[in-house]
């Protein structure tokens, strides 16, 4: 067969045009661009719309709180605040420091700190840290560097709170007081962390870039130029782009994937811990139908008994995943390990559950919404020794909907802590009495567990948490399963340091 | 360019004279079916895996939802590190690959006959009315075609199932009511031929009731087309419900289905990639199989269509 | 010309409406807009407040004259999910899912109708089972485990092609393959058959038993003939392929119409899901009318029709 010169002619180039743009560009030390993949979608760039674990990385990277929380001793340390002084329990005084720009060059003052936390304090619905700042009365600018916040009651949380949620913003940025605009920094941001946004396409791309007026922050001065992070999707495709050098780190991956990616030498598998943990609570106070088998504590301690929580741990969690056995994270303030204990015993369950009244077991609607291997995990457990469970696998929106309707008697639940190292950030929401978590229908855990939030005496309120924490496990209010452990890919030109509370600080990672 | 001619005078002769000779259609029949190994080969396949789902508790070696953690992704018998005891591994949570492939069948199977049924008697009974009555009916019935031809099917399934909430019966139902196009247009010009024709005014004139020609004379007829648009449209609706799966919107664990185990599977797909093959393998020749014997019943049924 | 052309057109106006019809009824009912804003979180007090700020309490059909009186005057509405009016979130993610549906067009055509002439031409021979059987089977594979296996081949084992995004032509010739390949069945058995109808028609065997024959033949005559109803069915696949491409963006993480509707619907944000319902349906309206225009220009019989 013979093909016309004309036909060469016109398809070579073709072939030359497509290999030549093929040629993938790689992400690398070489032109000191980290590029990392989030599965969720990065969709605007202001941490005050949202509250999501990635918006918190890519805000870490663009913005600066007053404090600080140290990464290792998870102390409050100053951070835009030069210092600060506790007038008297319900007054802060702050100072601020004088060499903080934003990335647009202008400087920091407490003009923009009163700013920012005046716009969080005003009603506005569609903020979602208007809650984390509930305890905050009012704020006052008493000079040009200094601030003056003053509270509604004591909180012992409020320097962590101010840590944590409040990302200071430019005065007069989203406007003034009744004209607000809260979308004014979505898609670009002048922010004043240790890099600045040089483009955004939302639910795609963001760059970064070093900013080189940086201060000199406790975060560090940060390693690497420029950063990228992709949204991809499919986890697949993640590790495709991971394998073929495209992407340099991924973070949530699951302990197989990471596992086995790690043991072909492309990527570097890293292990840590997170603070999140994993629970069930159990309707004790008969909220999703009176006297329902789950009222009775015998049924209620069969079922601890009845879960393999180790063999969990041990095969489908790995890392650095531990049992636990309070309702908290071992790391946190506050949390003991000074509590009931259940060993697992599938016979001792069985007979647990025919002693307390059903030889022939009883249904049980058992809700859950991520970590599906281990629901079904637990839910086969349960099995064994009788119950008759229906695992209702659903989105977190439809167990949410379920559980304030009163319809829940179990759920297979997950908390962070906000990335906060206290027993506070994971017993107020749980245990208030007004909050459709609370399943115990017991007003003396409340009194115990929201009680530390009264007093700023480390010691007493260590004392109101252990008195709390044992009660809940005497009387098998939760399940207490385990501590989650984070798994990374990374490539193996990256030096990521491991979050000791699981969330990662990406300013800090460097090239080898 | 002699080759493009032969067979389109060729056959047809050969058929004809053997008619007038001996043959009675029905014979005649039998005669192009065996002849038509596609049809065989899809049909025994299709038999094949019904039995297999109906009786899926007597072929599988263990329970599909029982789970060894112990055990958890050992590979199929032919590789490394595979056992007799599972004899296509095990999957994430130790569960025999095998049993929940057989398990698998059924609910495929459920799914593309169901949806296939809900969109038939859809479809069918909008198309014979239209069809049969003409005018205003037909005018309706068409103007409601356009509408629903122009709907983006999968968008609408996703965005349906996704907030009905994801049972396999939603999922039959949902694309079962969007997916009836072409029973209505097939049996909406069926309808409007066979109305037409000599035996059906007959038998208005001897009185025969509108309903009782519907069902007894016109259906019948439409038999033959409405099978072949079946078998294309189970096979349709298989590959919908697996897109589904894929995408996180489909049915949900444990519950065994091809689409959800590929779904499942396909994080792993660069160190197991037998989790993602088999069912995928599976979903193939089920799919095949159907498209074939659709393919096959048309030929055979109708060889004046065969191009 | 005029009277058709003003017929057809008033018809597809009328198909989109009752669309997006059936589409604002069927969100409505099927989800609480008032929930979905309010987020995961939220309490009760906040979804009924949400409820009222956002009209969301009253009769549907008010809603509907609302949104629809809203659309005529060119606003699309307010994302909740996005942060962003709908227009513009649609109007940004286009042009990419449009590249990739024009590729994917091009992908199609490139191998169908190549292919299913040949197969036409050699009736019955090798090449036509080949052409045939490759059609069932290709019926028969899961878009989504092609996209998988591409990426495996094409982009970590012989890293020839990048494996996601859309930042160079390169980044589409996947996902057009992919996409384009699910069309390629059903226009190459059109092709085949159009072109076997046409072949076997008097007046192209009169032209053959006069002596006229050949490529010339086929080129002028034949192909012009059976590619008609191709070219048509192409300007409705067009049409799907902008709303079918979900799957595809989802795997070669492309960020176009279709990333847009999967998030939008994970993310309960019924307005963007609304719009997109109504703008498919509308573009599919589109592509039909267009393609009948074309086919009535081409063949004047069908104006009469």
């Amino acid at each position: 067969m013979k093909i016309p010169i004309s036909t060469i002619k016109f398809v070579l180039p073709l072939v030359f045009l497509i290999v030549s743009t093929a040629t993938p560009v790689f992400a690398s030390k070489k032109d000191d661009t980290m590029v990392i993949a989030f599965t969720r979608e990065i969709l605007n760039l202001d941490y005050m719309q949202t509250t999501k674990r990635e918006y918190i990385m890519l805000s870490d990277l663009i913005d600066e709180t007053l404090f600080h929380v140290d990464t290792e001793t998870f102390e409050i340390k100053p951070n835009l605040a030069k210092s600060y002084t506790y007038v008297d329990d319900k007054t802060i005084d702050v100072v601020l420091r004088e060499d903080v720009t934003f990335h647009d060059g202008s400087k920091l003052t407490a003009d923009d700190v009163y700013y920012t936390y005046q716009y969080v304090i005003e009603d506005n619905m569609n903020k979602p840290h208007k809650t984390t700042v509930r305890w905050l009365k009012s704020v006052e600018k008493t000079g040009d560097f200094t601030v003056r916040f003053t509270l509604k009651t004591n909180y012992p949380l409020a320097l962590r709170d101010m840590a944590r949620r409040i990302r200071i913003r430019q005065n007069n940025i989203y406007g003034t007081t009744g004209n607000y605009d809260k979308n004014t920094q979505t898609t670009s941001l002048n922010g004043l962390g240790p890099y600045k946004v040089v483009s955004f396409d939302p639910g795609k791309v963001v760059v970064l870039e070093r900013y080189e007026n940086y201060y000199d922050s406790p975060k560090g001065r940060p390693a690497i130029k420029r950063i990228k992070i992709r949204s991809i999707p499919d986890l697949g495709t993640q590790q495709a782009e991971l394998m073929t050098g495209n992407i340099d780190w991924l973070y949530n991956v699951p302990m197989d994937i990471a596992r086995n990616m790690g043991s072909t030498g492309r990527a570097a598998h890293l292990e840590g811990p997170s603070l999140r943990v994993g629970f069930i609570p159990l309707d004790a106070g008969g909220v999703s139908g009176k006297d329902n088998p789950l009222t009775k504590v015998e049924v209620r301690r069969a079922i601890i008994h009845a879960i393999d929580r180790q063999g969990i741990v041990e095969n489908l969690v790995g890392g650095t995943s531990e049992v636990i056995h309070a309702a908290c994270h071992p790391i946190q303030f506050g949390c003991t390990d000074d509590v009931a204990k259940y060993e697992y015993d599938p016979e001792k369950a069985k007979k647990m559950i025919v002693d307390a009244g059903y030889p022939n077991g009883f249904p049980l609607d058992f809700w859950a919404y991520r970590e599906q291997q281990v629901s079904e995990a637990i839910a086969s457990d349960l099995t064994k020794v009788g119950i008759d469970v229906n695992l209702r696998y659903s989105k977190l929106s439809a167990l949410n909907k379920a559980r304030r309707a009163r319809e829940i008697p179990a759920y297979f639940g997950t908390w962070a802590s906000g990335g906060t190292a206290d027993v506070a950030a994971i017993a107020n929401v749980h245990w208030s009495i007004d909050s459709d978590r609370n399943l115990s229908g017991d007003p003396k855990v409340t009194e115990l567990m929201l009680g530390a939030e009264n007093t700023n005496v480390p010691g007493e309120r260590e004392e109101f948490y252990r008195k709390g924490l044992q009660l809940i496990s005497d009387q098998a209010y939760w399940v207490p399963l385990y501590a989650f452990t984070a798994n990374y890919l990374t490539s193996k030109d990256l030096i990521f340091p491991i979050p000791k509370d699981g969330l990662p600080r990406l300013y800090s990672t460097s090239w080898k | 360019m002699s080759s493009t001619e032969l067979p389109i005078s060729g056959t047809p002769l050969t058929l004809e004279t053997e008619t007038v000779t001996e043959l009675t259609p029905r014979q005649l029949l039998i005669r192009r079916i065996k002849g038509h190994k596609g049809l065989i080969i899809g049909f025994t396949v299709i038999i094949g895996l019904i039995i297999v789902g109906i009786f899926a508790p007597m072929f599988a070696p263990h329970d599909p939802y029982e789970q060894i953690l112990s055990k958890r992704l050992i590979p199929p018998v032919w590789s490394p590190g595979g056992t007799t005891e599972y004899l296509l591994g095990t999957d994430h949570l130790g569960r025999d690959y095998l049993s929940r492939l057989i398990y698998g069948t059924r609910i495929s199977l459920m799914i593309g006959y169901g949806a296939a049924t809900v969109g038939l008697f859809i479809g069918v009974s909008m198309g014979i009315c239209a069809g049969y009555f003409g005018g205003r009916v037909d005018q309706l019935i068409s103007y409601i075609l356009t509408c629903q031809l122009s709907l983006p099917g999968l968008l609408l399934t996703m965005t349906l199932v996704f907030f009905i909430g994801p049972s396999v019966y939603v999922v039959i139902g949902v694309i079962g009511v969007l997916h009836w196009t072409y029973y209505l247009v097939v049996s909406r010009s069926a309808a409007m031929q066979i109305r037409q024709m000599d035996y059906i005014a007959a038998a208005k004139s001897i009185g025969c009731s509108k309903f009782h020609i519907i069902r007894k004379e016109i259906l019948p007829n439409l038999m033959s087309q409405i099978i072949v648009i079946f078998t294309l449209e189970v096979g349709f609706a298989i590959l919908a419900e697996s897109a589904l799966s894929f995408l996180g919107i489909g049915i949900q664990a444990p519950t065994p289905s091809w689409g959800l185990m590929i779904a499942e599977g396909k994080v792993a797909m660069f160190f197991q990639p037998w989790l993602v093959i088999i069912p995928g393998a599976a979903l193939f020749v089920l799919v095949l199989a159907t498209n074939l014997m659709g393919d096959g019943i048309r030929d055979v049924t109708a060889p004046e269509n065969r191009n | 010309m005029l009277r058709y052309l003003l017929r057809r057109g008033f018809m597809a106006l009328l198909v989109a409406l009752t669309v997006s019809v059936a589409a604002f009824v069927l969100l409505n009912v099927a989800v609480d807009p008032a929930m979905a804003i309010a987020g995961e979180d939220a309490d009760l007090l906040l979804v009924e407040q949400i409820r009222e700020q956002y009209g969301f309490d009253r009769p549907i059909y008010v809603q509907y004259f609302e949104w629809l009186t809203r659309l005529f005057h060119g606003d699309f509405g307010e994302s909740y999910y996005w942060n962003k009016p709908v227009g513009e979130l649609i109007l940004s993610h286009a042009p990419v899912t449009l590249q990739l549906a024009l590729m994917a067009i091009f992908v199609t055509v490139v191998i169908s109708i190549p292919l299913g002439t040949l197969a036409a031409l050699k009736q019955n021979s090798l090449i036509d089972r080949i052409a045939l059987s490759t059609a069932v089977s290709a019926q028969a594979i899961p878009n989504f485990w092609l996209g998988l296996m591409m990426i495996i081949l094409f982009s970590v084992t012989w890293q020839i092609f990048p494996v996601s995004g859309d930042d160079t032509f390169a980044h589409f010739i996947l996902p057009s393959f992919v996409l384009g390949a699910s069309s390629v069945p059903a226009v190459m058995r059109l092709t085949r058959n159009g072109l076997l109808d046409v072949l076997s028609s008097d007046y192209i065997r009169t032209a053959r038993s006069k002596g006229f024959g050949g490529i010339r033949l086929l080129l002028q005559h034949a192909m012009r003939n059976a590619l008609l109803p191709v070219v048509s069915v192409l300007a409705v696949q067009l049409g799907q392929k902008l709303g079918g491409s979900v799957i595809t963006e989802s795997i070669f993480a492309i960020n176009g119409l279709g990333r847009l509707a999967l998030e939008s619907i994970l993310g309960g944000d019924i307005p963007t899901v609304q719009m997109l319902v109504f703008v498919f349906a509308l573009t599919f309206v589109i592509m039909t009318l267009l393609a009948d225009l074309l086919n009535a220009w081409l063949d004047p019989r069908l104006r009469l029709g």
